[in-house]
């Protein structure tokens, strides 16, 4: 479904101001070094941010915005070091794209202060058990420790 | 000098390991460690809102400059956003990685080596980029390994991504960059990154150690590689 982009709120989320991607000079080496081309999905990190530029509103169809890994290869490749996996980040927020893992990421912040897996893994496991991840339990016995959660005090 | 030390919350819960180990390693080496006290959580990579974020991490900051402005913090997401918050650049903060010191390991009492042993470093994204933020030593975990008679492989692929930021939500991305990964090294995995370690574990079929197992396992520690 294609939803209105808010350029601004987007932009404001980043850090950027809008000038700033003004100095892209278009040559695509980040789309040359993305991690998702390794994979042929046709990303184009360049072509996302003038989407965001234009207010193109079928921004949410790019594969970046499912797929970035932010790995920041075309960050560390551009002429202008433009963080391009932060603009993508910005635009998962403001289109409202969050997992319902990072939702329980953020309700345990909101608790303890702190990230208690045990509330993560509990608070998201419909989705974990629809997406087929519990059939990786067995690989993560390693990862599993007993302790309770620890709410910080105000100091 | 004391240094004020940040596990960060994967440090106290499925990274637990890591955190005992580089305590241990980072003691013997002679630095005198404190806890933050009262350290909230990082937000890692899961806060769209920038200003949001680093709001966490400048908190954390705030708490740690009673102790010491030198931090030391551990978990590559963590110390990637501490670094981003210090605006102002008055504290300093470093990854173990770049404290661990190859001739100052070998005084602590060499029990073992690593001959006959294949190893992949792999770095991932956070420790090596952006640029700003990277570690200084981008060869620690080769100078180990090599240091003590083990092999290496997998040059070319220690900095791609694992993929491991979206793990919890599109988790065949993950799989198809730890696929591109293992198909080009051989060997151990060795990491310091509990997202690239869950990653690597989840989706190849090879063994995966943090780069502490390995100092340990020189030391003489057993199990641990």
């Amino acid at each position: 479904m294609t939803q209105k982009i808010d350029v601004e709120k987007i932009i404001g989320f980043t850090g950027y101001k809008k000038g700033d991607f003004s100095v892209c000079l278009g040559c695509k080496i980040c789309a040359s070094v993305c991690t998702l081309n390794d994979f042929s999905m046709h990303a184009n990190p360049q072509g996302l941010l003038l989407k965001i530029f234009m207010g193109d509103d079928s921004i949410d169809h790019d594969p970046l915005i499912k797929n970035c890994v932010s790995c920041y290869r075309c960050t560390d490749a551009c002429p202008w070091q433009i963080r391009v996996p932060e603009v993508v980040r910005a635009l998962r927020e403001s289109l409202k794209l969050s997992s319902p893992f990072e939702k329980a990421f953020k309700g345990s912040i909101s608790i303890w202060g702190r990230v208690y897996e045990p509330y993560i893994f509990l608070n998201a496991i419909g989705f974990l058990i629809k997406n087929g991840y519990l059939k990786h339990l067995m690989k993560w016995t390693e990862y599993i420790s007993f302790h309770l959660p620890h709410k910080i005090k105000r100091i | 000098m004391v240094y004020s030390y940040y596990p960060g919350c994967s440090l106290t819960g499925s990274a637990k390991r890591l955190d005992v180990a580089t305590r241990k390693i980072l003691t013997g080496l002679g630095y005198t460690l404190k806890e933050i006290p009262e350290w909230n959580c990082c937000g890692a990579v899961e806060y769209g809102n920038k200003e949001e974020l680093l709001k966490l991490s400048g908190e954390n900051l705030k708490k740690a400059e009673g102790l010491s402005k030198h931090v030391i913090a551990p978990c590559p997401a963590c110390y990637r956003n501490l670094k981003e918050s210090d605006h102002q650049g008055i504290f300093h903060i470093y990854n173990p990685l770049d404290l661990f010191d190859i001739s100052k390991i070998k005084d602590m009492g060499i029990k073992r080596d690593l001959k006959n042993m294949l190893f992949t470093p792999y770095y991932g994204c956070v420790l090596l980029r952006p640029k700003e933020t990277a570690i200084k030593n981008k060869n620690i975990m080769e100078e180990i390994i090599t240091g003590f008679g083990g092999e290496i492989d997998g040059e070319k692929i220690r900095d791609r991504c694992c993929g491991g930021n979206l793990f919890f939500s599109n988790k065949e991305m993950t799989e198809k960059c730890v696929g591109l990964i293992a198909s080009r090294s051989k060997g151990i995995f060795v990491v310091y990154c509990p997202l690239c370690h869950m990653a690597l574990n989840t989706f190849s079929e090879r063994k995966v150690v943090y780069i502490t197992d390995i100092i340990l396992y020189i030391l003489g520690e057993r199990k641990t590689i």
